[in-house]
């Protein structure tokens, strides 16, 4: 690693010099723990590219944890296959696969100081004293613990120890970097600041990193690219504009951006979808694919159109709560659709907010309506 | 603790004990009994140290003469320069130190290693080996001396680890069945204790390259430092303290350790008892010794600052 002495006073650019990187690949690779009835990762393929930050998001349980323990070697791949570069590493321990992990508790050794934390697996690997000091003084001082390098981690704020958890996978200089929610036990202010600084130091060092989280936020904000995984099953990998406008079906739409999408069961009607007697328009050959006599249309919040009466055949909502964050409104609401009340988040501006109780006329706006098949969930439009 | 539980709201009556100037806490009768007991269970266990202690600092003549029960007369330290001289003392305490100290080490550090593997790694085995020794423990040791002595007196040793020949009257052969004895209990108290460190951190050494070997001497024991200083104090007791395996399984006197020889000063015909009484003083030091040594290390939390805290 070389330095460039930069002003900024936070991270100095870090020149790329890891030759020999490497992408990692998922094989139709499975895990199934023993006694459970349905694997926990359930033949997963994903192609990530050398240098690549991948996120891999999902709800508690879906099996984004497991996914990165198989990688990791923590835990046994049952079927499949999973390589780094062009090595196969699935049977390999983890000292040989040639990764670095940041766990979600940080797990620091308690009776070690930082830097003997950090440089634990270079001594372990037989690296002269000398250059172990080289490279966790180095590492320190990209963190800025350069002073607490004597301390315990029980001296430590937990900013500190995350950075500290950071740094150890930073020294090894592995192929890949394994992070499984490491800013889940920051708050959240530090863990805004920390999220983006995580993303750039990746960048910086160019090294292929996979990354969970449940926290579609952070999911959207750091990665190159996003899995969407639920039930052990992969939903979904693309970049997070794409993954966006384009979500693969009901379950990515709904997880998907915050506040989530409306996703609404509506019966088919002519020439659109019928919301309790407004029509909202979708083409003919979205509507040729549903399975059955009704679909389920997906607004995001923001892509209504406000009305000023019902005269204009909106959809009708009727304000329960609005939610005010200072740049944006966001009123929750309640709609009739197929003849069941269903609740409706529409943004509005910040500063004309609806009150209570009143009712608002909203239309989708032309071509940000999402159709998906009742049955399936999957995308149809 | 028992007192707040019964008496009501323990924060309420903290806040009330805290508060200054307020009104003090009422007297329950729960809670004067419960002082009540525990005085009485304090004086119950220390009256005897204390008599004994009493004892040991007056010449057999004085309570010859005025009974044991008695004030006045000579108060001095006689008693304990003659223990010392008499009853050979020095010998003994270094016999019950070459028992006791390899004992002690031997046993936890297989038990530390057992419990190792018994709390990071689940194999079938694991629970009927628990079983196995905690039910070992259990056993009396009366029990089966008949048997073990049988068999001690046949297991022939070298000339250089025991003078008998046998590991009957050897030192080798105390050391064995203390470690035999005690290494079941340290296992269940040190498997417990290794199940409290989060899996992450050795999952952490793993990733970091670290063998089984390292995971055990460069993590986890580090981390169980309070365990194992709480079971190296009680088990020198035990060890130290025992009488039974020494006087059954060591013939010859003079290899005894010192709670053994402590027998030595009783006469057939008379017994000193203010002497054996500052004996018995100069014995218990060493256990207090290591009480107050290894006291320090009894530190809860010793973990704290791996996770997030």
């Amino acid at each position: 690693m070389t330095f460039q002495l930069g002003s900024s006073g936070t991270f100095l650019p870090v020149e790329r010099v890891y030759l020999t990187m490497a992408g990692v690949i998922y094989e139709d690779a499975s895990c199934v723990y023993p006694g459970a009835e349905r694997p926990a990762v359930d033949k997963l393929n994903l192609d990530i590219q050398d240098g690549e930050f991948l996120v891999l998001v999902g709800p508690s349980g879906c099996g984004k944890s497991t996914s990165l323990r198989m990688l990791a070697g923590l835990e046994e791949v049952t079927s499949g296959e999973i390589r780094i570069g062009e090595r196969d590493v699935t049977n390999l321990p983890p000292k040989d696969r040639d990764i670095a992990m940041v766990f979600q508790n940080y797990a620091l050794y308690p009776h070690m100081t930082v830097a003997d934390n950090m440089g634990f697996a270079l001594k372990i690997a037989g690296t002269p004293k000398a250059e172990i000091r080289a490279k966790v003084e180095e590492a320190a001082k990209l963190l800025e613990l350069t002073e607490y390098l004597g301390r315990k981690p029980k001296a430590l704020s937990g900013g500190q120890r995350q950075r500290v958890a950071m740094g150890r996978a930073i020294v090894r200089e592995p192929k890949v970097f394994l992070m499984d929610e490491p800013l889940s036990n920051l708050d959240a202010k530090l863990r805004v600041q920390t999220r983006t600084q995580i993303a750039s130091l990746q960048r910086r060092l160019g090294i292929t990193t996979v990354y969970v989280t449940h926290d579609q936020v952070e999911a959207m904000t750091m990665g190159d690219r996003v899995a969407v995984l639920k039930d052990g099953l992969l939903q979904q990998c693309d970049t997070p504009r794409a993954m966006y406008e384009k979500p693969a079906n009901v379950f990515v739409a709904g997880f998907i951006g915050s506040p989530a999408m409306n996703l609404i069961e509506a019966p088919i009607a002519d020439g659109g979808v019928d919301f309790d007697g407004a029509i909202v328009p979708i083409d003919r050959e979205t509507l040729a694919r549903a399975e059955g006599s009704t679909v389920t249309v997906g607004v995001r919040p923001e892509s209504f159109d406000l009305q000023t009466d019902g005269s204009q055949g909106g959809i009708k909502v009727q304000v329960n709560v609005v939610e005010e964050l200072g740049a944006d409104a966001f009123a929750y609401g309640t709609a009739k659709a197929n003849g069941k009340d269903v609740d409706v988040i529409v943004r509005v501006d910040a500063r004309n907010t609806p009150a209570k109780g009143e009712d608002l006329y909203v239309v989708p706006k032309a071509g940000e309506t999402h159709v998906f098949a009742s049955g399936s969930g999957a995308r149809i439009s | 603790m028992t007192a707040a539980t019964v008496t009501g709201s323990p924060t309420a009556a903290d806040a009330a004990a805290s508060a200054p100037g307020r009104r003090r806490r009422r007297l329950r009768p729960a809670r004067a009994f419960l002082h009540a007991f525990l005085i009485a269970t304090c004086v119950v266990w220390i009256a005897p140290v204390l008599y004994a202690l009493y004892t040991s600092l007056r010449p057999y003549a004085d309570t010859a003469k005025d009974g044991y029960v008695s004030v006045g007369g000579h108060y001095n330290l006689g008693n304990y320069t003659n223990a010392w001289n008499e009853a050979d003392l020095p010998l003994y305490f270094k016999n019950s130190a070459i028992i006791t100290i390899p004992a002690l080490l031997i046993t936890l550090w297989l038990a530390s290693m057992v419990a190792f593997v018994v709390a990071r790694h689940s194999f079938k085995f694991n629970l009927l080996m628990l079983m196995i020794f905690t039910a070992g423990n259990l056993l009396p040791q009366q029990a089966i001396i008949t048997p073990l002595y049988k068999l001690y007196i046949t297991i022939p040793l070298p000339s250089w680890l025991s003078d008998s020949g046998h590991l009957d009257d050897s030192f080798f052969g105390l050391i064995l069945i203390h470690v035999a004895f005690q290494t079941g209990f340290c296992v269940f108290v040190l498997s417990n204790f290794m199940r409290t460190v989060p899996n992450e951190i050795t999952e952490a050494a793993r990733v970091d390259g670290a063998s089984e070997w390292r995971q055990y001497r460069q993590v986890v024991l580090p981390l169980c430092r309070p365990a194992l200083a709480a079971l190296a104090t009680l088990e020198f007791t035990w060890i130290y303290n025992d009488f039974f395996w020494a006087t059954v399984l060591m013939q010859t006197g003079s290899n005894r350790p010192i709670t053994a020889a402590l027998n030595n000063l009783t006469g057939q015909f008379f017994t000193d008892n203010n002497l054996i009484a500052a004996a018995s003083m100069i014995v218990a030091i060493p256990t207090l010794v290591v009480f107050f040594a290894l006291q320090k290390q009894f530190v809860s939390g010793l973990t704290l600052g791996a996770n997030k805290g």
